[in-house]
């Protein structure tokens, strides 16, 4: 059996699927063939030792526990197989993410050795340019929306004048839009929203409009009808708007 | 060893361009055919090590550049103390290395390769220049691409994207599916450490 003696000294890891290829291989287990109850527990006892120091879990470690815990309780049921129908392997995407990730885990590694390498290797230009204090003169198409935010960042805010330019908006008010309704719709009336709102209707008439409806229609002073989703709405006015009002 | 006249143009304008030099450029410069200019390289190599320099050059970034060698680190780290930034940490050397096999890609495609949030690497990078902006995804959402750049290419003294290592193979596996995964035995290929 796996022995336990060992106790996790509680590296840290990069995520959850570092932890769990750290116990994959502490563990000698054949990833083809996890025993899902095994690593389940081993986890969970990883995360409790973790709680147990203070330690904050990242909410990706216990979103893998849970999964974990699904894929142990799946692996101690009785498979119910019904024929002509392949069960989906749950481990089988657990395995893809495990080896995508080693792998690039890895690609890291290497690329850890080139820049040891390469920190030594100092060029004519390039790289350095970069630290130093007064920097290059800018190409056009060289810039990226970065660059331009830092410079924004780097705007002391006194010096941006603020605007003083005064911008009239005609409000339109909801009961506004239901004086105009009760004058122009009488008790019987089938009109549809659009020709309520009128020609070339601006954004906020729309909505004024709209929002003014669903009050009526709360009331129960209008009712409505629309065929089918985003088609046009029927508007009926109800006896009611005459007795209530 | 005398330098000739081509080797020595060469040389010139490696030293003097601030981007990496490739060989078609090297070639419009100096009126040459693409042979006589590698040979012209070599000889400069060549020279180089003969007269026991401290210089070399190099094929980085798709080009050439005159560079130190790497016994001399330490001594010229010494001008950039203070500016020079640190090495990249493991988080972001694991962000990287999914954006630099699978660009242009989103934070959503990172993130779930990495299974953690990767939202501090990504900007680390964006801040060291390794990576960039690439566009949007026309999906819901418009989600930010992200490629890596030149800088990342010097940073590790790549020549191009193709000299990733390993490039083929893991073009190959993020394409496949779980189960095309299964078939393959490719759990047990490559156990590192």
């Amino acid at each position: 059996m796996l022995s336990n003696s060992c106790r996790i000294q509680l590296p840290s890891f990069e995520g959850p699927l570092d932890l769990l290829l750290y116990l994959i291989r502490r563990d000698e287990i054949d990833i083809y063939d996890i025993p899902m109850a095994h690593v389940a527990d081993q986890y969970l006892e990883y995360i409790r030792d973790a709680q147990e120091m203070n330690l904050d879990i990242a909410s990706e470690y216990l979103v893998m526990a849970a999964t974990l815990t699904r894929m142990k309780s799946k692996s101690l049921l009785p498979i119910h197989r019904i024929d002509g129908e392949e069960e989906e392997d749950p481990g089988a995407e657990l395995r893809r993410q495990l080896i995508l990730y080693r792998t690039f885990r890895e690609i890291a590694k290497e690329l850890h050795r080139s820049e040891e390498t390469w920190t030594d290797i100092y060029t004519s230009t390039g790289e350095r340019d970069r630290w130093s204090i007064g920097n290059t003169a800018v190409e056009p198409g060289q810039t990226s929306l970065l660059d331009l935010l830092r410079a924004l960042d780097n705007l002391s805010e006194g010096e941006i004048e603020p605007p003083t330019q005064r911008i009239q908006r005609k409000l339109l008010t909801i009961t506004e839009c239901i004086q105009t309704l009760e004058k122009t719709f009488h008790t019987g009336d089938m009109v549809s929203f659009r020709s309520v709102v009128g020609q070339k209707p601006t954004r906020a008439k729309i909505v004024s409009y709209f929002i003014a409806i669903l009050e009526l229609i709360r009331r129960g002073w209008i009712s409505f009808h629309q065929a089918y989703p985003f088609s046009e709405i029927e508007l009926k006015r109800t006896e009611r708007w005459t007795v209530d009002s | 060893m005398i330098l000739d006249r081509l080797a020595r143009e060469v040389e010139a304008l490696i030293f003097a361009s601030d981007t990496p030099l490739s060989v078609e450029q090297l070639c419009e410069y100096t009126g040459s055919g693409e042979d006589s200019v590698q040979q012209a390289l070599d000889r400069l190599n060549n020279a180089f090590l003969d007269q026991q320099h401290a210089l070399i050059i190099i094929e980085v970034a798709g080009g050439f550049r005159i560079a130190t060698d790497k016994d001399f680190g330490s001594i010229v780290s010494q001008l950039f103390e203070g500016r020079k930034p640190g090495k990249l940490s493991r988080a972001s050397l694991e962000t990287l290395a999914v954006i630099a096999y699978s660009q242009p890609c989103t934070r959503m495609a990172i993130d779930s390769i990495r299974g953690v949030n990767c939202d501090s690497a990504i900007r680390t990078l964006l801040e060291r220049d390794m990576i960039r902006i690439s566009g949007r995804m026309e999906t819901p959402g418009r989600p930010l691409l992200y490629s890596t750049t030149r800088v990342f290419l010097e940073y590790f003294g790549l020549n191009d994207l193709d000299h990733l290592p390993r490039s083929e193979e893991i073009a190959e596996l993020l394409c496949m599916s779980s189960s095309e995964m299964e078939e393959k035995d490719l759990f047990g290929v490559a156990d590192e450490e």
